[in-house]
């Protein structure tokens, strides 16, 4: 699936095994988005001519010069990722910072916004950080993914007990009100 | 069962993927819709006065809109498709013809040149996606993956087409984890087809072997 960090278009699949990967969203080959593309087994193969790509990054077959070992220059650009209570974190940059501890907490639904991560921070009186824990009923606590200047998406988390519709329908008028459209 | 068909056109696809996904034969004949504008012809007013693809003939039926093609093939070859209640999908049908309006307005504006106001079409349409993705995450919170229930019904096959080509349009799918999901679930139905623009699902195929 496509993500964007900070500007940067990233592809995020699961291999067979589980594990997942994050990686620039572009084929080294002619620059098709890897998000388009399908995953069987443990690689994932570009859409458009279908080179596919090991889980370390490297390209492993050429189904056109299906003789032919692909030389080791031709990779994806990969992130490092982690999956921590049922998230997915990507570095775009070496880190030895931990993913935050979210148990305890249950996914809702994650939500566009077409405000930057700050100004969504604020909208709950907050400084911006990876987490907001808005301090609700439901715990409702935001994952915040920083898009561009003027997109964020808010991946919701809330009590595993909580009804998730009357959540999601309360992050929905709060994207209403950061937006600025008419509630 | 004769469909007047142009191969770009999303409610034609719609008409195609009912079919293909209810193993019922088409003959299929090809209209010149752009740039013969082919559909306005003489011999097509005749058989529809609106001048609009998709026409589906059967006997001595001739349907002109897509959602009554739908509820035509399904009610005679597979009623499940017509869902538990007709309240449930009746509102989504409608919900196509919006969604025609808008992402499907401006996929012709940006691939066929139609006249439009782009920039109120696209808005609009990311409005209607918005609407589509929160309530497929709620169906999601309730056990149910389609848009009326556990099993897909016409009113997916309905809004799939001009959702799914969204970005012909201008118009990203990438912030609708929801929808993505809905589609793929769609796109795994038995019997999928594709039209340009809209890909099977490869990872349900075997892969090629390999020669080396």
């Amino acid at each position: 699936m496509p993500g964007r960090i900070d500007g940067q278009d990233i592809a995020i699949w699961r291999g067979a095994s589980g594990q997942v990967h994050a990686w620039g969203d572009r084929c080294p080959h002619r620059g098709m988005r890897l998000s388009h593309g399908f995953v069987r087994g443990e690689t994932l193969a570009c859409i458009y001519h279908g080179w596919q790509y090991d889980a370390d990054g490297g390209c492993d077959h050429i189904p056109a010069h299906p003789n032919l070992v692909p030389p080791k220059t031709i990779c994806a650009t990969t992130y490092s990722c982690a999956e921590s209570d049922d998230v997915i974190w990507v570095a775009l940059r070496p880190t030895d910072e931990k993913c935050p501890s979210l148990a305890g907490l249950r996914g809702v639904r994650s939500l566009t916004i077409d405000a930057a991560a700050e100004q969504v921070a604020s909208h709950f009186g907050q400084a911006v950080n990876a987490i907001l824990r808005l301090g609700t009923a439901d715990n409702i606590t935001l994952a915040l993914q920083p898009m561009d200047a003027d997109h964020c998406t808010a991946h919701a988390l809330s009590d595993a007990r909580a009804d998730r519709t009357d959540v999601s329908r309360w992050l929905e008028h709060q994207r209403r009100v950061i937006e600025g459209q008419p509630a | 069962m004769i469909l007047y068909d142009y191969v770009l056109s999303a409610s034609c696809y719609k008409v195609r993927l009912m079919a293909a996904l209810l193993g019922v034969r088409l003959e299929v004949k090809a209209v010149n819709f752009h740039p013969a504008r082919d559909h306005k012809s003489a011999e097509m007013l005749r058989l529809n006065p609106q001048g609009t693809l998709p026409v589906l003939v059967d006997g001595d039926l001739v349907l002109t809109q897509s959602a009554n093609m739908l509820r035509h093939l399904a009610r005679q070859n597979a009623p499940q498709w017509l869902g538990e209640a007709s309240g449930q999908i009746d509102p989504w049908l409608d919900f196509a013809g919006e969604l025609n309006a808008s992402l499907g307005m401006a996929r012709l504006h940006d691939v066929l040149g139609f006249d439009a106001d782009i920039v109120q079409v696209r808005r609009d349409g990311i409005r209607q996606l918005r609407k589509m993705e929160a309530h497929l995450a709620e169906q999601r919170f309730a056990g149910m993956g389609f848009l009326a229930g556990v099993a897909p019904t016409i009113a997916d096959i309905a809004c799939f087409p001009n959702t799914a080509l969204a970005p012909d349009g201008g118009v990203s799918l990438d912030p609708y984890p929801s929808i993505r999901l809905w589609m793929r679930a769609i796109r795994s139905v038995p019997g999928f087809v594709e039209m340009p623009g809209i890909h099977r699902l490869h990872e349900l195929a075997p892969a090629p072997e390999r020669s080396r």
